[in-house]
């Protein structure tokens, strides 16, 4: 692993006696693609709350680029760039203008934010909906949106939060390429999924999460060869024999 | 800019977006201007309809009677049938009727006497006798004009044809009539009867303002339920800021609307002078702040848009109820001590006391102190008890 730019530790976090997170550690290198899984409820997008300092962890604390998250939140949301599971977006506005407006909310003057959003909207292959407003826009294309606003001021650590779910392959193919063109820019991401195969493909190391803890992390691989021979088991069955086969609902 | 301009900025454009909203807000206010003014508007002088048969036809003194009847500004002339006129004396809806009488012209024409029926039931109610009284007022006016072309002819030198003098003579009454000798000028004087526009106008602005709430409290609720809030949490946006972005939102909307509401009012009713319009505005903003800080505290308490808007609604209600929008509280009472809790109260004195008793700003510290105060205290509470995401930050 490279020099740690996240660094988490013993982070807890209940909600009225449900323990959300339960004492969840674990190292982000600068550069890394790291790939939080676990099945529904196991507390990944809790975790990715605390780190991006909209909840208060009610024990532990991490570090992004050296900045604690306790003791300066504000310094942390310089660096970081997010995601989230469900869009967040102005649905009255146009892709631009979502952009935009996300953009000068990091910080960017109005020329900074409106160059950055069309980039941006070039890298998802939106440039020609730039004008669209995102109520008319698929499934797939809001997806896209709601990553190019996190890449808005080139956040040096992005969260992305299951951002391929529910969109066809074409716009997923689309979502890879971006993740590793960032990557290969040097950007640290912090990356959560339910689909093993995608961990498998994009991932540097993966932590497998379940009832707010850590229960396995590793390398692909490596994981896979805990199981068994690497290359003929899947993630899937490792992260199946690992979490149980019982539903979560909650 | 500021970040918190930038927040006000894409809150108003979402706001000019939305049509119905846009439409709420601009033409609800005309609306109610319209009807205020259909139920008040120039009701200080009397106003009638004279309810006429006229059995007369084209006789050359009915329809100069008709005729000057319908000049008269405080009067409406509206012709019955003779069946019309006793089907409807019958049902009341109707207490008095006049008639002009078959042969009422040529009676006159001849120099005979010739007379007016004012069939009424009972005493022809109020405005049935002073119709009566303005159409005796007529009839001697013509019983004069009459005498005097009678007189006239008597004593002008013969050898002039008639012809001529009844038009010289014809020529000088109308001038008199333009420009009487004793004029009649009706000045309305103080208060002695309250105006209602001007008792109502400050319960309906500040009723509007008020609106601000539900619409302030929405923008924070909607924008938890889209996740837009959350996610504006992780930018460098800080929490002061976006209250501040909300509250200029809100502010701006409700000067927009204030203006709009006081400029119809202005026109319509002309209860302001330029100075005291100032005032208003100067009223109406610091109101409408007050209602929007309102709003942002149920904004940061709601957990759902459901919750925001119940709680909205029975704050608006209980404020407009208490406020003396609709009905003057009695002093000393339990409910003029609750009314007190109501941000209307205050707005609605400074009002009253700007439109019906011509006070100024100065006069208003006490609440306009108790608005700011409101404000300023509502602003913090507010971000104290704020959440972006329930047990968040
Ligand atoms: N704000 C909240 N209030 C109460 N309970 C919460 C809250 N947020 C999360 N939880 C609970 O905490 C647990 C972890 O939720 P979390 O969203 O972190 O799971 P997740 O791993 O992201 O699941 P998914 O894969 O379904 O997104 C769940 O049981 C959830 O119901
Ligand atoms: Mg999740």
């Amino acid at each position: 692993m490279t020099e740690p730019f996240l660094v988490a530790q013993d982070l807890h976090k209940s909600f009225n006696d449900h323990k959300a997170v339960n004492g969840v550690s674990f190292t982000v290198g600068k550069g890394e693609i790291f790939g939080l899984l676990g099945p529904n409820g196991a507390g990944k997008t809790t975790t990715i709350r605390i780190l991006a300092t909209v909840l208060e962890a009610d024990r532990g604390d991490a570090t992004i680029g050296g900045y604690s998250l306790k003791n300066s939140p504000g310094a942390v949301r310089t660096l970081i760039g997010v995601c989230p599971q469900d869009l967040a977006l102005y649905p009255d506005l146009a892709a631009l203008d979502n952009l935009v407006f996300f953009g000068r909310m990091v910080g960017l003057s109005g020329k900074e934010a409106k160059a950055q959003a069309m980039a941006n909207l070039e890298l998802m292959g939106l440039a020609n909906r730039a004008r669209g407003k995102i109520e008319k826009f698929s499934g797939g294309m809001k997806r896209r949106i709601n990553l190019a606003i996190a890449l808005m001021g080139h956040p040096r650590l992005l969260f992305l939060d299951e951002p391929t779910v529910g969109i066809d392959p074409q716009s997923r193919h689309n979502i890879y390429e971006t993740i590793q063109g960032l990557q290969a820019n040097g950007m640290t991401i912090l990356y959560t999924t339910h689909y093993m195969e995608e961990a498998d493909r994009l991932c540097d190391r993966v932590a497998i999460m379940d009832g707010g803890q850590i229960i396995a992390l590793g390398t692909p691989r490596e994981l896979k060869g805990q199981a068994g021979d690497p290359d003929k088991t899947t993630l899937e069955s490792v992260f199946l024999n690992l979490t149980g086969h019982s539903l979560r609902d909650d | 800019m500021s970040k918190a301009i930038i927040v006000a900025l894409r809150e108003v454009r979402t706001y000019l977006q939305d049509k119905a909203d846009l439409a709420f807000s601009l033409l609800l206010p005309i609306g109610i201007f319209a009807l205020m003014y259909g139920a008040f508007g120039g009701q200080d002088l009397f106003h009638g309809t004279a309810y006429i048969v006229n059995e007369d036809g084209n006789g050359k003194f009915a329809t100069m009677l008709l005729e000057r009847l319908e000049a008269l500004e405080s009067l409406d002339v509206e012709q019955l049938t003779p069946a019309e006129a006793d089907r409807k004396l019958n049902r009341s809806d109707l207490r008095m009727v006049v008639i002009i009488p078959e042969g009422f012209s040529d009676s006159l024409t001849a120099g005979k006497t010739a007379s007016l029926v004012f069939k009424q039931r009972g005493n022809g109610g109020d405005e049935g006798q002073i119709v009566a009284s303005l159409v005796r007022g007529v009839v001697e006016e013509i019983e004069q004009e009459l005498q005097v072309q009678a007189q006239v002819k008597t004593l002008a030198p013969s050898g002039i044809p008639a012809a001529r003098i009844e038009t010289t003579v014809e020529k000088f009454l109308a001038r008199d009539r333009q420009s009487p000798i004793v004029a009649i000028k009706e000045i309305p004087v103080g208060n002695s009867r309250p105006d209602p526009v001007k008792q109502f106008m400050p319960g309906i602005i500040t009723m509007f303002v008020l609106f601000a709430v539900t619409l302030t409290a929405q923008t924070i609720v909607e924008e938890r339920r889209k996740g837009t809030l959350e996610r504006l949490l992780t930018t460098r946006l800080s929490t002061g800021q976006l209250f501040i972005g909300k509250f200029l939102a809100s502010l701006g909307r409700g000067f927009v609307q204030t203006l709009i509401l006081l400029v119809l009012a202005g026109i319509v009713f002309r209860v302001f002078t330029p100075l005291s319009f100032v005032q208003a505005v100067v009223i109406a903003l610091v109101f409408a702040a007050a209602a929007g800080v309102i709003g942002l505290i149920i904004g940061s308490v709601a957990r759902t848009p459901d919750q925001a808007t119940w709680m909205a609604v029975f704050i608006t209600m209980f404020m407009t109820m208490l406020g003396g929008t609709f009905f003057t509280v009695s002093r000393g009472s339990v409910l003029y001590i609750l009314g007190k809790l109501s941000l209307n109260t205050y707005a609605n004195d400074a009002f009253k006391g700007l439109i019906v008793r011509g006070d100024s700003l100065a006069d208003m510290g006490l609440e306009l102190g108790v608005l700011i105060g409101v404000v300023a205290i509502g602003l913090v509470l507010s971000r104290v008890l704020f959440r972006a995401v329930p047990g968040g930050r």
